[in-house]
C-alpha cells in the first residue's frame, strides 16, 4: 500500500469500488485494489474542485456596480492572459483566452497545493504535467489544422522542397521533444522544490527551510507562468500564416 | 625531471584506460559508489554552467533595461523564457539523475 494523504485516504474509503469497476471496464488491473485513487488524483480533483468553486462564486456574484474580491481577481487574470496572448498571438487570440486561463490557474493552483501541510503538489508527480503537455500539444495542433487547413504541412517542410523529407524528420522529433521539455520543465522545478526544502529540513530543522519555501512560492508562479507563456507561443506559431 | 613527470602521467594515464579491467571483478561492490560520484559531479557541472547561462542572460536583460526602461514588457518575458530554457537543461541532468539513482 503507498503512503496516503488524508484525502486520498477518505476518497478511496468511499469510491475505491466504483473506480476499480471503471478501471476494470479499461481493461486496467489496479495495483492496489482498495486503493485504486493515488495522491496526484486526489489533489487534482481538489484542485478542480477549488477552481469550479471560484468560477461559479465569481459567476454568481458578477456585478457592473460594485465587483467583489474575486471579480477583481478574476478580471486580472482575464486581463494579464489576453495582453499576453495579444502581445504574442496578435489576431484572433480571444479564442484562445478560455483554454489559456484554465491551464494557467490550473498549474498555478496545483503548484501552490504542494506549501499546504498536510497536502501535495499534483504536478511534483509526473504523470499530471504529461496530461497537461499532452492536452496542450493536441490543442495547438487543431488550431493549426483548422486554421491552416492542408497547408499546415507546410510548416513541417521547410523552405526548400528538397530538403523536405529530412526537415519533416526534424520538425516530429522537436514537436515531440516540447511534450518532453513541458513535462521535464514543471515535474522537476517542483519535484526539485520539495526535495530542497526537505533536504534543509533534515539538516535544520527550524526557520531555514521557510526561506526554500518562500523560494518555491516563487517558483511555483513563475512555472505556471512560463507553461502558459510557451503554450501560447506554441499556438501562435501553429495558427501562423505563412505568406 | 619534466620528462619523467610526462612518463609518469602518462602512465598513469593508461593505467586509468585499464581501470575497467580491474573493476570487472569488484564491478557489482563499487558500482554504486561510481553511480553517487557521477551523480555529484553531473549535478554540480549542470548547475554551475546553468549558473553562468543564467547570469549571462539576466544581466543582458538589466543592461537592456538600463539603456531602454520603456521595454520592460517585452523584455521580461523574453528573460522569464530564457530562463525556464536554460534552466530546463540542468532539470533534464536532475531528472536523469534521480531514476539512475533511485
Amino acid at each position: 500500500m503507498p503512503e496516503q494523504l488524508y484525502l486520498t485516504r477518505f476518497l478511496n474509503a468511499h469510491f475505491a469500488g466504483p473506480v476499480d469497476a471503471l478501471l476494470r471496464a479499461f481493461h486496467q488491473a489496479p495495483v492496489y485494489p482498495e486503493a485504486p485513487i493515488s495522491n496526484a488524483v486526489a489533489m487534482e480533483l481538489l484542485t478542480v474542485v477549488v477552481l469550479l468553486a471560484y468560477f461559479l462564486v465569481v459567476r454568481m456574484t458578477l456585478s457592473v456596480e460594485k465587483p467583489g474580491a474575486f471579480q477583481q481577481v478574476a478580471e486580472m487574470t482575464h486581463e494579464f492572459v489576453s495582453e499576453q496572448a495579444d502581445s504574442i498571438i496578435s489576431h484572433g487570440f480571444q479564442r484562445f483566452v478560455p483554454y489559456l486561463t484554465v491551464l494557467f490557474l490550473f498549474i498555478l493552483l496545483a503548484n501552490l497545493l504542494g506549501l499546504v501541510p498536510g497536502l501535495e503538489s499534483p504536478t511534483a508527480n509526473p504523470v499530471v504535467p504529461l496530461g497537461l503537455a499532452i492536452v496542450t500539444f493536441v490543442y495547438y495542433h487543431l488550431h493549426g489544422i483548422r486554421s491552416n487547413k492542408a497547408a499546415y504541412v507546410k510548416q513541417f517542410l521547410g523552405p526548400v522542397w528538397w530538403l523536405a523529407p529530412l526537415m519533416f524528420l526534424i520538425e516530429v522529433v522537436s514537436h515531440c521533444a516540447r511534450v518532453l521539455s513541458l513535462t521535464v520543465r514543471l515535474y522537476a522545478n517542483m519535484f526539485a522544490g520539495d526535495l530542497v526544502t526537505l533536504a534543509f529540513f533534515s539538516l535544520i530543522p527550524v526557520g531555514i527551510p521557510l526561506i526554500f519555501m518562500g523560494l518555491h512560492l516563487m517558483v511555483a508562479a513563475i512555472q505556471a507562468y512560463v507553461f502558459m507563456l510557451l503554450a501560447t507561443i506554441y499556438l501562435a506559431l501553429a495558427v501562423s500564416h505563412e505568406h | 625531471m619534466i620528462r619523467t613527470a610526462k612518463y609518469f602521467f602518462m602512465a598513469m594515464a593508461a593505467l586509468l584506460l585499464a581501470a575497467p579491467v580491474y573493476a570487472q571483478d569488484a564491478a557489482a561492490a563499487s558500482s554504486k559508489g561510481a553511480l553517487y560520484l557521477a551523480a555529484g559531479l553531473g549535478m554540480a557541472l549542470a548547475a554551475g554552467l546553468c549558473g553562468i547561462g543564467q547570469g549571462k542572460a539576466t544581466a543582458s536583460a538589466a543592461e537592456a533595461l538600463a539603456r531602454n526602461p520603456g521595454a520592460r514588457p517585452g523584455i521580461f518575458t523574453f528573460l522569464i523564457l530564457g530562463l525556464a530554457f536554460i534552466e530546463s537543461l540542468a532539470l533534464f541532468t536532475f531528472v536523469i539523475i534521480f531514476i539512475k539513482v533511485q
